[in-house]
């Protein structure tokens, strides 16, 4: 199928009133997520997981997608108007955007985010489009090896690219892994560190592990420190940016969305580190460097053109290799396998309506949200004005909700309130939740793979390496895992650690 | 050295460490021709025990936050408090219900925890708990535990 047949079958798909209004619902949820500081997308992706089983594929998908790269356009409102990220991503935003506010510019800085963000948001789509199918192809003859070193590549980059110490990243990801192994063995049906338990006997579910690590530790964490959230509208003005904004920007913008791609392609990359290398790297490139922090429209242009690249390509892993380079991804996999649908190179062959029916909707998602976002520019802030102590229990109540809605079972209450402790520790030992999420979510698919390779090869490990692609991805791997103890590398490590911090 | 956080980070995870180590030995290794369903799970503890040292390691030579001064100046009586809060929310959920348990639990925090005015508190309980239970039992089909109004909501 051409990519222009395939289109139009999206398109179709897309357009079904049902699906068109899914899609409206999660860009609109998903700006919603992004304004309010306190819930992210995966908080709200794992909150409305159940909700989506009652729908059809493509409506519960396409919304799921929307919620995601929707929040990248909520964040940066906040960010802008009152110094306050929404969500992760756009906490660079708040740099240049806030100081362009301050100086009586919130209108342009907004109107450039949101341009921006539509087009990196269309160009990743494009590219999606056009790269998806060709890479399906490809990975049609990965075998388990060729998997097994894929997966291990991408939870080693993530743990390279998060904050802090690399050894607790990877302790993470260990963890992580061992928690996506309880239960009972794939091949021999063997319970593994179940405790007798019969609730555990199926494994963990992913929503309560992650209503606990994001939603409930975040809450606990913000309940502890008394916010004092000063909500001070900046005069908005017009929102069209001038010639002289246009000069500026065009470039960071098409730097931006190169870069954030590519970032949201590499397993363990992402929006929050698209958005953080695209201001350094306009920093970089600036003749006048001093302008950033201040107000420079080129700190606001990259960044936000940079996530919302990044949330477009993180499509392509997990849609033609069936694995997620990100937390927000293993939900969304997490929602295929819901609704018995296996992403990968079949994917595209065995259910093209469902690929690029998603694809089609992401066009149509991008227009809603440029709609959207302008005229409803004041809305969004008058949500900010809720007080938290006011929102965080309603927040606590939908992750209940959510928790009991997606298995019916009390057991993942309990079980979302241990990781919303362990979360909330975690955060204060300087231990990170997004590798261990990732490898709970790849976890037995790696202990598969592994095993399926040993036995292919009569135990024999060379077989990781006479293969090239495992080899190739292994290799990576383990120059990943060197790379602090050059030191050239662990000071850029450290400053990009820093930066995100 | 004894208050070191990261000293007491570093032996949970071993802790942790050593113990999937153990229960993958316990579960099977297996032939490395033929994993056992405990192979992985034995080979990540080796390495979680690996890392762990690690960690302690590092708290040895560098040092680390003292254990209390991750909690000074914080409000984490509040936090105690909404996990217990939490914890009797789902004991109680089955048999009480949806209802007065969520409702109960939205009160308290916003009472008690970090107290809001008494009439918007107890607006925005009531109304969270109703439209929630709407939304969920008669648009999206979710059965939630009727509990001891059962009678009423049938």
């Amino acid at each position: 199928m051409d990519v222009i047949t395939g289109l139009s079958q999206g398109f179709a798909v897309a357009l079904q009133p049902v699906n068109l209004l899914s899609c409206f619902i999660g860009v609109f949820i998903g700006t919603l997520v992004g304004v309010l500081p306190g819930i992210g997308p995966t908080s709200a992706l794992a909150l409305l997981l159940p909700v989506t089983l009652s729908s059809t594929p493509e409506a519960g998908i396409i919304m799921m997608a929307g919620i995601y790269y929707g929040s990248m356009y909520g964040g940066s409102t906040t960010s802008i108007l009152v110094n306050i990220p929404g969500e992760a991503a756009s906490v660079v935003t708040c740099l240049d955007g806030h100081q362009m506010a301050r100086q009586g510019r919130a209108g342009p800085a907004l109107g450039m985010s949101a341009l921006a963000s539509f087009a990196a948001g269309t160009f990743a789509v494009v590219a999606l489009m056009l790269v998806a199918p060709a890479l399906a192809r490809v990975a049609v003859v990965f075998g388990p090896a060729e998997y097994f070193s894929l997966m291990v590549l991408g939870l080693t980059l993530l743990t390279f690219l998060s904050q802090g110490s690399m050894a607790k990243a990877l302790l993470m990801a260990a963890f992580g892994v061992v928690l996506g192994l309880i239960g009972a063995d794939q091949i021999t049906a063997q319970p593994r560190l179940t405790f007798d338990r019969l609730e555990l006997l199926d494994g963990i579910g992913l929503i309560p592990v992650v209503m606990g690590l994001f939603g409930v530790a975040e809450i606990l964490s913000n309940l502890e420190q008394d916010l004092k959230r000063e909500v001070m509208m900046a005069r908005i003005g017009g929102l069209w940016p001038t010639l002289a904004d246009w000069k500026l920007a065009k470039w960071p913008i098409l730097r931006g969305t190169v870069l954030g791609f590519f970032l949201g392609i590499l397993p363990g990359g992402g929006a929050v580190i698209a958005a953080f290398a695209s201001y350094a790297l306009e920093r970089k490139l600036s003749s006048t460097p001093e302008r950033f922090g201040k107000g420079a429209i080129e700190g606001v242009a990259g960044p936000e053109a940079g996530n919302n690249a990044a949330a477009g390509g993180a499509f392509i892993p997990l849609l033609t290799l069936g694995i997620p380079p990100n937390v927000v991804m293993a939900l969304l996999l997490g929602a295929f396998v819901m609704h018995g649908l296996q992403p990968g190179p079949l994917l595209m062959m065995q259910r093209p309506d469902l690929f690029w029916g998603i694809v089609a909707s992401m066009y149509i998602g991008n227009v809603m949200l440029l709609v959207l976002n302008m005229p409803l520019i004041g809305m969004w802030v008058q949500v900010l004005k809720l007080p938290y102590r006011v929102m965080f229990p309603l927040i606590l109540m939908f992750c209940l909700v959510g928790v009991f809605a997606s298995g019916s079972v009390v057991f993942d209450v309990f079980v979302m309130v241990v990781f919303g402790v362990l979360g909330y520790l975690m955060r204060k030992f300087g231990y990170e939740p997004a590798p261990l999420v990732l490898a709970f979510v790849l976890g037995p698919m790696l202990e598969n793979n592994l095993r399926k390779s040993l036995m292919l090869s009569q135990g024999d490990f060379t077989f990781f390496v006479e293969k090239p692609i495992s080899a190739v991805c292994l290799g990576l791997a383990v120059a990943v895992l060197a790379a602090p103890l050059l030191p050239a590398l662990a000071r850029r490590r450290a400053r990009l650690a820093t930066n995100q911090s | 050295m004894i208050r070191n956080s990261e000293l007491w980070g570093g032996l949970f995870w071993l802790a942790i460490g050593v113990f999937v180590t153990w229960a993958g030995r316990d579960t099977g290794l297996g032939r490395l021709s033929e994993p056992g369903p405990g192979f992985a799970l034995f080979w990540i503890g080796i390495l979680m025990c690996a890392l762990s040292l690690g960690v302690i390691g590092q708290a040895i030579v560098s040092g680390g936050a003292t254990l209390a001064s991750l909690w000074a100046g914080t409000r984490w009586r509040k936090v105690l408090v909404v996990v217990g809060l939490l914890l009797v929310y789902g004991a109680g959920f089955q048999a009480l219900g949806f209802i007065p348990c969520t409702l109960a639990l939205l009160l308290a925090l916003m009472w008690f925890v970090d107290p809001v005015d008494g009439r918007l508190a107890t607006t925005v309980a009531v109304i969270a708990t109703f439209g929630v239970w709407f939304a969920l039992t008669k648009w999206l089909k979710i059965q939630l535990p009727a509990g001891i109004l059962s009678g009423i909501l049938g």
